[in-house]
């Protein structure tokens, strides 16, 4: 990472007036690929969540945290689904889930910032501070509009040398009420002696007012009915976690026509160093509940073909348990892509529990053949153009 | 536009070469003058008599984590936490208590220079040695500080020094030692990575104590070709030579003048020479006087932390006496910078990163909890806007923030969440 000015320095904070605004003036057109990344922080345990269950090594080598026959659900070649994941296996079965096995990079870093930050510039080997989705922001028209993502604070995929995507936070602001209000809105005024800097700060007070203020916001909408839960009294049961939730936010945002092409959305808690088995299929039935139910209220709209999952960690971990039933960083680990756009099944070969490299798995992929799949298929842009040069790709996504 | 004036230019140099000024602090430095209100910011007294009062945490060696769902390992994780919370509101106490805040704020600056996190080293007691280390060095001589820091206990755990041996050479400390801490990225080819990272084998770290030794069996004192040099060296060594490069001299002065001075204006080309000798008070002396500094497009946002301490200070709050210390860091989380947390080695971001609709919502939210514990005495005792900007080193209110305070009546607490959530105080304008 350099410190020095690389990076696009207007992060545009999105309201939901300006997303309002844009979806209808500006509206998406219908067959617009659109791709939702999802972040999972912390190293998910490629292991534990496609399981090598009819290996006898996997049961030898972690003892204590392997997953029995009955907690797995079975696909192919071997290999299952932690039990936890019914929404995957579903989506498996009706061959819109790929499972890209064994992906990292060159010289696998065990720490979860250069990791991640490794995954999220695309640059495993120089250090660089832009995102290769902000790459991918500088060959477009500027847009804060383009790509966003939930939280309050901008995830370093969606930054740009031009231009960097917009931060939408999930619901929660608590706005200053009465005179206070009103006090509080006369500082968000522009004033003409103000530096860029001091207007940027005017700015996002007045962006804060107009979040709460009664204009349309597309999130009082409700979302779309997702087909595959039951329902009661229109709406869906569903995973109540902050996956879930971020998701529900931008389902009703796709629903509405908002010209957005990239979403980021994340969820963490996956550093499972102990006591890993039941912390962690709480985790992935949170990813597969919220991802499959996303998808489902995706159907009911009329882009059912035009969203494709990204699912990632900075990194699997080691194929031996440590002491406290859990498990240590490591290497490579499964990246799942779902939608009616991708083809179903496995890609890459699974790494060898017995062919270990410094007792981590072997990286079998690449992730930087999946970014190309998103950007030369969905987004319409030459990888080589973002990824410094990288050419080759997986056939994941179908041509439409 | 206009340079800035006298007055203006104080204000900078209170909020960028300190923690911005304590009640009637900046009537005295603008009542100096520029000369010597600079002068005084940058002289370090020999005793900080509001340093005096700060007692150092008591943070022993925690030991090895115990096995996990024991008693010990609850009362273990307790210690560890709360170890943790005493050592960042030292931190923070110093950063409002001191009489002269530049100490404190260049160990803020290396501390995101050599940004190590909490996160990964998890024990308090390395992370307060590396800060005692900072600290230590924080105006000395550069060269110093590199060889303290290439065998710092913290540092190395952080970047995975001990998992680098002869046998299986680990790049990350070398790679960053290079890229982030001395030369900048590029200035290095990727077999220079390569062999400084064999010289750099050998290191263990008791991560609890934050104690380095180094093992020779495990060192890999084998002949390296590394950046036109040929030798076998020592960690010691290869940071001096590193420090001793011309990379050096351009890119710590680079590096301060981002944080100091400008994310946006070009770094001069002559600005190097004033680190000549690594001698880094030279450096911030040179900064300090810039003509920079009294161009108006130099403005500078101030972090989430930095406008915390301030605040604190206009306030007279001790941090570590808040009603609740997890609140206040709760809140700095919110706002995305809490002390021994960045969020990468680069350390963190800066400017309109910290400016959104989310930051916005927190720092009300953080202002109106400090405002309910703070002595509002200076507010009560002004009847005018002006009296305001003085008690918080406001260079002067635009007209629209003056509207605000004047609609706002005359109640303390609201004329202070008002000027302190402004975009002249938020912007070290």
């Amino acid at each position: 990472m350099t410190g020095a000015g690389a990076i696009a320095s207007t992060a545009s904070l999105l309201t939901l007036e300006d997303i309002a605004r844009a979806s209808t003036d500006n509206p998406l057109p219908l067959g617009t690929p659109i791709v939702v990344i999802v972040t999972l922080y912390g190293g998910n345990d490629g292991l534990n969540t496609v399981v090598p269950w009819n290996d006898s090594t996997y049961k030898s080598m972690r003892p204590g945290i392997s997953l029995k026959d009955s907690e797995v659900l079975p696909l192919s070649d071997g290999l299952a689904l932690n039990g936890s994941m019914t929404g995957f296996k579903s989506l498996w079965d009706q061959n819109r889930l790929a499972i890209v096995r064994g992906v990292g990079y060159p010289t696998p870093d065990r720490s979860h910032f250069s990791s991640m930050s490794i995954w999220q510039t695309g640059s495993p080997k120089e250090h660089v501070s832009s995102g290769w989705i902000g790459r991918w922001l500088d060959t477009q028209p500027h847009d804060p509009m383009l790509a966003i993502g939930l939280g309050s604070i901008l995830p370093p995929l969606l930054a740009g040398v031009k231009q960097v995507g917009s931060v939408l936070p999930l619901g929660g602001l608590v706005i200053p009420k009465g005179s206070l209000a009103n006090d509080c809105l006369r500082l968000a005024y522009p004033a003409s002696t103000d530096s860029p800097l001091m207007a940027s700060a005017a700015t996002s007070m007045r962006d804060l007012f107009n979040i709460s203020g009664n204009i349309a916001p597309v999130l009082k909408n409700q979302a779309p009915p997702a087909d595959v839960l039951p329902t009661q009294a229109g709406g869906n049961f569903g995973g109540d976690s902050s996956l879930s939730q971020q998701l529900d936010v931008v389902a009703k945002l796709i629903a509405a026509s908002a010209p957005t092409k990239v979403w980021a959305v994340s969820l963490g808690g996956f550093d499972t160093h102990a006591d890993e088995i039941k912390g962690q299929i709480t985790l992935l039935k949170s990813v597969s509940d919220s991802v499959s139910k996303f998808l489902s209220q995706i159907r009911s709209t009329k882009r059912a073909n035009d969203v494709t999952v990204l699912v990632y960690s900075e990194f699997g971990r080691r194929v031996k348990a440590n002491a406290s039933f859990g498990t240590d960083h490591g290497t490579s680990g499964p990246v799942f892509l779902a939608g009616n756009q991708v083809n179903g099944g496995f890609y890459g070969d699974q790494p060898s529990l017995t062919k270990l490299a410094n007792d981590d798995l072997a990286v079998t992929s690449d992730f930087r053949d999946i970014y190309a799949n998103v950007l030369e298929d969905l987004l319409a842009t030459p990888a080589d153009r973002v990824l410094n040069g990288w050419r080759s790709k997986l056939g994941v996504i179908k041509k439409v | 536009m206009a340079a800035l004036t006298d007055r203006e230019q104080i204000a900078r140099l209170v909020h960028r070469f300190g923690f911005g000024p304590k009640p009637g602090e900046f009537e005295r430095l603008f009542s100096l003058g520029l000369s010597k209100a600079r002068t005084s910011l940058l002289t370090v007294p020999q005793v900080d008599v509001g340093l005096s009062k700060i007692v150092p945490p008591e943070l022993s060696d925690l030991g090895k984590f115990p096995p996990p769902n024991t008693p010990e390992r609850l009362a273990f994780a307790q210690n560890m936490r709360s170890q943790n919370l005493d050592l960042k509101f030292w931190w923070l106490d110093r950063m409002v208590l001191a009489d002269n805040g530049l100490t404190e704020k260049m160990v803020w600056f290396w501390h995101g220079h050599w940004a190590t996190s909490v996160g990964k080293v998890e024990y308090a007691l390395p992370m307060k040695i590396q800060n005692d280390t900072l600290r230590k060095y924080a105006l000395g001589n550069f060269s110093q500080m590199s060889r303290a820091m290439v065998e710092d206990g913290a540092l190395l755990y952080w970047l995975d020094a001990q998992l680098n041996t002869s046998k299986s050479p680990n790049e990350n400390l070398s790679r960053e030692f290079m890229e982030l801490f001395t030369l900048g990225v590029g200035k290095y080819s990727e077999d220079d990575v390569k062999s400084l990272a064999r010289s750099l084998t050998g290191y263990q770290v008791t991560r609890s104590r934050g104690d380095t030794v180094f093992l020779k069996k495990r060192h890999d004192s084998s002949i390296i070709s590394f950046l036109g040099t040929v030798g076998s060296f020592t960690a010691p060594q290869l940071s001096d030579y590193l420090v001793s490069r011309d990379d050096c001299q351009t890119f710590i002065p680079a590096r301060l003048w981002f944080r100091f001075i400008s994310t946006s204006t070009p770094v001069p080309a002559d600005l190097s020479n004033s680190f000549n000798g690594r001698d880094i008070s030279a450096i911030v002396a040179t900064l300090a006087n810039h003509s920079a500094l009294s161009d108006p497009i130099n403005s500078q946002v101030k972090s989430p932390v930095e406008w915390f301490a301030s605040v604190c200070r206009a306030l007279n709050i001790v941090p570590s006496k808040l009603t609740s210390r997890t609140r206040a860091t709760d809140y700095l989380d919110k706002l995305g910078q809490v002390p021994f947390v960045p969020p990468n080695v680069g350390g963190w971001p800066f400017d309109e990163a910290w400016l959104n609709t989310a930051t916005a919502q927190y720092r009300l939210a953080l202002a109106d909890y400090l405002i309910s514990q703070g002595d509002l005495s200076p507010v009560k005792s002004t009847s005018s806007s002006d009296g305001l900007a003085n008690w918080l080193g406001v260079g002067k209110w635009s007209a629209r923030t003056q509207a605000a305070l004047t609609a706002a009546g005359k109640d303390p607490s609201r004329l202070a969440l008002l000027a302190i959530c402004s975009p002249e105080y938020l912007v070290s304008a």
